[in-house]
């Protein structure tokens, strides 16, 4: 076990791990606050609708394995290959922050802001804080996709499994656990 | 299927399996909820992210992960005694 062992770049996967340790403080910090008040919080995560998360975790999903298509195109010389499954990543990260809106946009209506409990300002904090992931994520795979080459395209292809891989770990904390 | 379908397969279908065990009350469903989270996170990373032909990397990163989500359950389990 070397750092040479690691696929793509080195500093990617500091970012990786970087990302993955401040959403997991977050998250920590929410499930600690929860003890103070534990009705409340599954009062109010009560309100949040969990079907558009499970629709939004198929669509990242579908769009990760698109940005891994688009990896192995862009290493096997298939530029337009590799645009096209860019392409689809991206679109994927459209639909996600298309349904995250709806559901914000659901949940402001139900009287859920920021302020209206704790529970909320986590809430929004880290879903908001993923969501940008999200956009930058898309401007990168849409910057990659220009010249298509494989180290860009790998670097794309990883961003973009790490807003996926966080996505798959916040889900739980907030949307299911009580 | 292709190994990166296979990988797409898995997460589709421990997402599925998170819906059907969401109605489930109690500390273990939440157990439950976590360890497919973090098959989740073992599939992204060894897959997607390449780590199973990166000898011992992929434990490396699913091991603390696998502890910090114990410590979830830990407080959620505390939170609703």
């Amino acid at each position: 076990m070397s750092l040479d062992d690691l696929p793509g770049e080195l500093i990617l996967w500091i970012l990786i791990v970087s990302e993955l340790l401040v959403f997991a403080a977050g998250i920590t910090a929410m499930m600690a606050t929860q003890l103070t008040d534990p009705q409340g919080f599954s009062a109010a995560r009560a309100m949040l609708d969990g079907r558009m998360a499970a629709l939004n975790t198929v669509v990242l999903v579908t769009s990760g394995l698109l940005a891994a298509r688009a990896e192995r195109a862009a290493g096997a010389g298939d530029r337009r290959g590799a645009r096209v499954a860019l392409m689809g990543a991206a679109l994927g990260g459209l639909a996600f922050l298309s349904i995250k809106a709806a559901e914000y946009a659901r949940d402001l209506a139900a009287g859920a802001g920021m302020d209206s409990h704790p529970f909320f300002t986590f809430y929004f904090l880290l879903t908001g804080f993923h969501a940008a992931h999200v956009i930058a994520g898309v401007a990168v795979l849409a910057l990659v996709a220009i010249r298509a080459r494989p180290d860009a395209v790998q670097a794309g292809a990883m961003f973009w499994h790490m807003v996926d891989l966080v996505w798959v770990l916040i889900l739980p904390p907030i949307y299911l656990l009580g | 299927m292709t190994p990166l379908t296979r990988t797409w397969a898995t997460l589709i279908a421990l997402s599925a399996a998170t819906v059907l065990l969401v109605p489930m009350p109690g500390r273990a469903a939440m157990a439950g909820l976590l360890v497919l989270a973090w098959l989740k996170a073992r599939a992204i990373l060894g897959g997607f992210l390449h780590l199973r032909t990166a000898p011992g990397w992929l434990a490396a990163l699913t091991v603390p992960l696998a502890l910090w989500l114990a410590a979830i359950w830990g407080l959620a389990a505390l939170s609703f005694r």
